[in-house]
């Protein structure tokens, strides 16, 4: 990764022509070819930026100039360096993999252990229940022992709600789990989500992981 | 083969009720369908999900018999966009269904008539009668105090009952408790009524396109609640379960007691709600004479009011979730309500002060998190 704080002015030429008149930036160039223009404000977006396979010439040494081609295509940025600020490369290593999904993994972890909060009588059989089409975050049975399976999620959307009817669809093929209904748990789920669960006979349930974990006293209820 | 000739207003009106209950609760493609059965000169729409069943009776001339379903959205959507006021539909040999109005014709393929799931019995004993408009306002008043997590599956239903001359409905979600009682056009004999129906059911019940003073009836046949009304049936399953003894609550010993005018309170509750964002709670404070009404969401802003309350004793802070305050005072037909509280950690009451005979209760939030 090359971190060049430079004085400079980017001309992209390509389906249309713009400009970033001389001015301080961050000139971001990742060992995979992407090359990013940032400047101190605007958010985590660059202001200019071209996605690899690219080709990268640098002129002058300090870099006087920095041209970037985008391969098989007519894209270019050319950036001119009037001053350098500074210029450091470092050495990355190879990248850890995303931590996917740590809130859910959480959530997952801590109703695993507590599946009541998921309905009432409901008991673990498995976690990351197997299917054809992917795993079901929780498979429980209930007082009746109907099955029951529940996808988890940090926020219930109608994609979630897509993805547990099509686990039920799948599951219900099997005549063991003819009657197997489902649950959203998430600790926020959409209102279209809601809508579309319950035109699918989906229920769902909201938690709040602080009070799951046991680290914050549930709300006031009528009923013990 | 089956032909049916009606008004597309009348097709328009009962398919739109039907559909509601083909809504595809399930994945399966065909019990969204909506099956037309002619009989002895006279049509009839039927759908069946999981929960519900439905048979509202077309006004049409016909001819032949027997039945033919239908996809329930592309069939309404049909009969909404057709252009005359009058409609036909002709069943044929080939599996389709050809729908006419004015110009336009189309040809909609039948789904397999024994794919739709028949209906369950709809006769059941000892009707509880009464108006629409009762039952109507009666649903209204609890229906969206029911739960719509699962949670507990039983709160998600609303607890009917009937004796003598007496319609009583409960619904709670555990935080929230409405108790509506409406006085029966005509005592029942027997056992009375007593089953949990889910909310779903009782709100299609209250969409019903009938009268005010049309009368409506409930009957049960053992798990299921019969209810019917002009010409159109529908069945609910019943939840199963011991719904939670409500009465317990309803005895508690209220230690203090405060009637305030229904309006003020509610526009007070209004304006201070606004400033009760992000989860924060209403803050209501007791004292001498007067209740102060306070909310504050941080990074946000705050809001105070207070209006004059006859209170006497000790002063009493009381946090709510402003929503679920304000539903229940929503409900509150008399200019008048009478607040009941025992402390800031059990609920508080909310009364009519007639005999409309409406009672809310609303769990407290702490104050002190």
């Amino acid at each position: 990764m090359r971190l060049i704080v430079a004085r400079c002015e980017v001309r992209y030429n390509g389906r249309v022509t713009a400009v970033l008149p001389m001015a301080l930036r961050l000139l971001m160039i990742k060992s995979d070819g992407s090359v990013m223009v940032h400047a101190d404000t605007g958010g985590y977006k660059p202001q200019n930026w071209m996605t690899p396979p690219t080709v990268i010439d640098f002129e002058g040494d300090p870099v006087e100039r920095i041209h970037v081609r985008k391969v098989g295509q007519d894209d270019e940025l050319d950036i001119t360096v009037e001053e350098i600020v500074s210029d450091v490369l470092h050495d990355m290593g190879e990248a850890a993999a995303l931590e996917k999904d740590g809130v859910e993994r959480d959530l997952q972890e801590a109703l695993a252990a507590a599946p009541e909060f998921c309905g009432e009588g409901l008991r673990l059989v498995r976690r990351e229940w197997p299917t054809d089409i992917g795993p079901v975050d929780l498979m429980c049975r209930d007082e009746t022992d109907g099955w029951v399976a529940v996808e988890i999620k940090r926020m219930g959307t109608i994609d979630a709600v897509e993805q547990l009817s099509r686990y039920l669809e799948r599951m219900r093929e099997d005549p063991v789990l003819a009657d197997c209904r489902g649950i959203l748990v998430a600790q926020k789920i959409a209102p279209q989500a809601r809508t579309l669960a319950a035109s699918r006979g989906i229920d769902w349930v909201e938690v709040d992981l602080a009070v799951v974990r046991g680290d914050r006293e549930a709300d006031l209820t009528l009923f013990a | 083969m089956i032909s049916i000739s009606c008004q597309t207003a009348d097709l328009v009106e009962r398919l739109t009720a039907v559909s509601r209950v083909a809504s595809g609760r399930s994945a399966m493609q065909p019990i969204a369908g909506v099956r037309l059965v002619a009989q002895s000169g006279s049509v009839a729409l039927e759908a069946v999900d999981s929960d519900l069943a439905i048979r509202t009776e077309l006004p049409a001339t016909v001819g032949g018999s027997g039945g033919v379903a239908l996809p329930g959205k592309l069939l309404l959507d049909v009969a909404r966009a057709l252009p005359a006021t009058a409609v036909e539909l002709t069943s044929d040999e080939t599996g389709f269904v050809e729908v006419k109005s004015g110009a336009a014709t189309f040809k909609l393929r039948a789904l397999r008539d024994d794919d739709v799931p028949p209906l369950p019995p709809m006769e059941g004993e000892h009707p509880v009668q009464l108006s629409a408009g009762a039952l109507r306002d009666t649903i209204a008043k609890v229906e969206k105090a029911a739960a719509r997590d699962a949670t507990r599956l039983i709160l998600t239903g609303v607890l009917v009952s009937a004796s003598g001359d007496e319609l009583r409905m409960v619904a709670t979600d555990a935080y929230r408790l409405a108790v509506k009682e409406t006085k029966l056009d005509t005592s029942i004999g027997g056992e009375g009524l007593e089953a949990t129906v889910p909310h779903r059911a009782l709100a299609e019940v209250a969409r019903a396109t009938v009268a005010d003073d049309a009368t409506i009836e409930l009957r049960r046949h053992e798990s299921r609640l019969i209810v019917k009304w002009d010409g159109t049936t529908l069945v609910s399953r019943l939840l199963d379960g011991q719904f939670p003894n409500y009465r317990q609550l309803l005895q508690e010993n209220f230690t203090s007691e405060v009637e305030l005018s229904t309006k003020e309170l509610a526009e007070a509750l209004r304006r201070v709600s606004l400033l009760a964002q992000k989860s924060a709670r209403l803050r209501l404070k007791f004292t001498e004479g007067e209740l102060q009404i306070g909310a504050q969401t941080q990074d946000v802003g705050e809001a105070s009011e207070s209006i004059p309350a006859p209170w006497h004793g000790e002063d009493l802070e009381i946090g709510f979730n402003p929503d679920y305050l304000r539903a229940g005072l929503d409900n509150v037909s008399t200019e008048t309500v009478k607040l009941r509280l025992i402390n800031p950690v059990r609920p508080m009451v909310l009364e009519t002060t007639d005999d409309s005979a409406f009672t809310y209760l609303v769990m407290p939030l702490r104050l002190d998190v």
